[in-house]
């Protein structure tokens, strides 16, 4: 289940499938448990189809931030797949960022939204066409600094766009029980989607030997 | 050679740079003695928020990425360890997370309150510089405890080549000298 506001214009094709997606994955997947890998993972599966619709949205030179879990988007916001799995290699899976491709994620709950909200006032300051992309997970959704940038942004017509991504965990933890939630309430102007990661918060469900 | 004056000039400099921009609560408003060092700086440089610290500090790393050099003011240390998640976890880590790529300069001001004439009391008083300084691994701190020190290390802050960032931390009580 996907929504995207009318507001957004589709602005390029995506060339990557699925199918390349997941086997970027399995192949990080395989590296890691047999130990060549010396960090945490954190893999995407399931939201292939949702992930590529939205980057039909977003062009190369916008920036993008997003989580720990940011395989999928680097790969889609045109990250060589060699560079990234290079950086991967070298433990780097949960800060694959690069600032020629205007790409940057963060292990810190709700820790990209300010960055985000100030690289948009950047480049609205600078009359660029640019426009920032930030995605979070449904529990950052829930926390205060979100809806102090969301209001901001608002308010200042800011060239920022949220993506939510809606698991309800966090790592493990089910965030309607930890919110007593009955639904979430996501405004018509956030992009939004609802999936189930077909993979644990981190590695791969198996036990690895290092 | 007076220390607030010192602090208007290097602003003054500062604020002739094309990239620089000046941004916290009570940048264009009276408010705080940072505020009154400010009285040489275009109007157009500053840029006023709203009390939001943690978020004006991630907005000020975000406007660095963005190639500004943003002057970022808070009046009282003990205002400024609300940013921690950003300076520590965010500006402070940019440059290894990025593996060198990403080097925003971002020049914090911080100022601890004075307790003269008036106290300010516990909470708008402290003086945080060593447990800061105990966190930091890319950001330069600089103490400025005399006049002399001000304008070169706000020169520095702004030139230096490794473009990392600078929390230069003021004395309020030292204005009056």
């Amino acid at each position: 289940m996907i929504r995207i506001p009318n507001k957004l214009e589709r602005v390029r094709d995506v060339d990557l499938t699925p199918k390349e997606l997941i086997d970027f994955e399995s192949r990080i997947k395989e590296q890691y448990e047999t130990g060549n890998i010396p960090s945490p993972i954190h893999l995407s599966k399931n939201n292939e189809g949702e992930l590529i619709q939205i980057f039909e949205y977003i062009d190369k030179d916008d920036w993008v931030f997003c989580s720990w879990r940011n395989h999928y988007h680097a790969l889609l916001h045109g990250i060589p797949e060699d560079k990234l799995y290079n950086d991967i290699m070298d433990g780097r899976s949960m800060s694959t960022n690069s600032k020629e491709h205007n790409f940057y994620a963060s292990s810190i709950v709700g820790g990209i939204i300010p960055l985000a909200v100030g690289t948009a006032l950047g480049a609205k300051m600078k009359f660029s066409d640019k426009k920032v992309w930030c995605f979070i997970g449904d529990m950052t959704f829930e926390t205060g600094i979100f809806y102090e940038a969301y209001k901001y942004v608002k308010n200042f017509d800011l060239p920022l766009q949220f993506v939510v991504e809606d698991n309800n965990l966090s790592v493990h933890t089910p965030t309607d029980i930890a919110w007593n939630r009955k639904e979430i309430s996501v405004p018509d102007d956030v992009v939004y989607y609802k999936y189930e990661n077909g993979y644990p918060h981190h590695g791969t469900g198996m036990w690895v030997n290092f | 050679m007076r220390y607030k004056d010192e602090l208007i000039r290097s602003m003054e400099w500062l604020g002739k740079k094309e990239n620089t921009m000046f941004i916290g609560q009570a940048m264009s408003y009276s408010g705080h003695t940072i505020s009154s060092t400010l009285e040489k700086v275009p109007v157009e440089k500053k840029y006023e928020l709203p009390v939001l610290e943690e978020l004006q500090m991630g907005m000020s790393t975000g406007l660095a990425l963005e190639g500004y050099v943003p002057i970022t003011c808070y009046p009282r240390f003990d205002f400024f360890i609300l940013t921690l998640n950003q300076t520590i976890n965010h500006l402070d880590k940019m440059q290894v997370m990025s593996n060198g790529e990403m080097k925003p300069r971002v020049i914090i001001r911080v100022a601890v309150g004075a307790k003269e004439p008036l106290n300010g009391g516990v909470q708008h008083t402290q003086n945080h510089t060593d447990a800061i300084r105990s966190m930091l691994t890319e950001i330069n701190l600089v103490v400025l405890d005399e006049p002399e020190q001000i304008f070169e290390e706000f020169q520095k802050a702004y030139e230096r080549d490794d473009s990392k960032s600078t929390i230069l931390v003021e004395y309020s009580k030292h204005y009056g000298k």
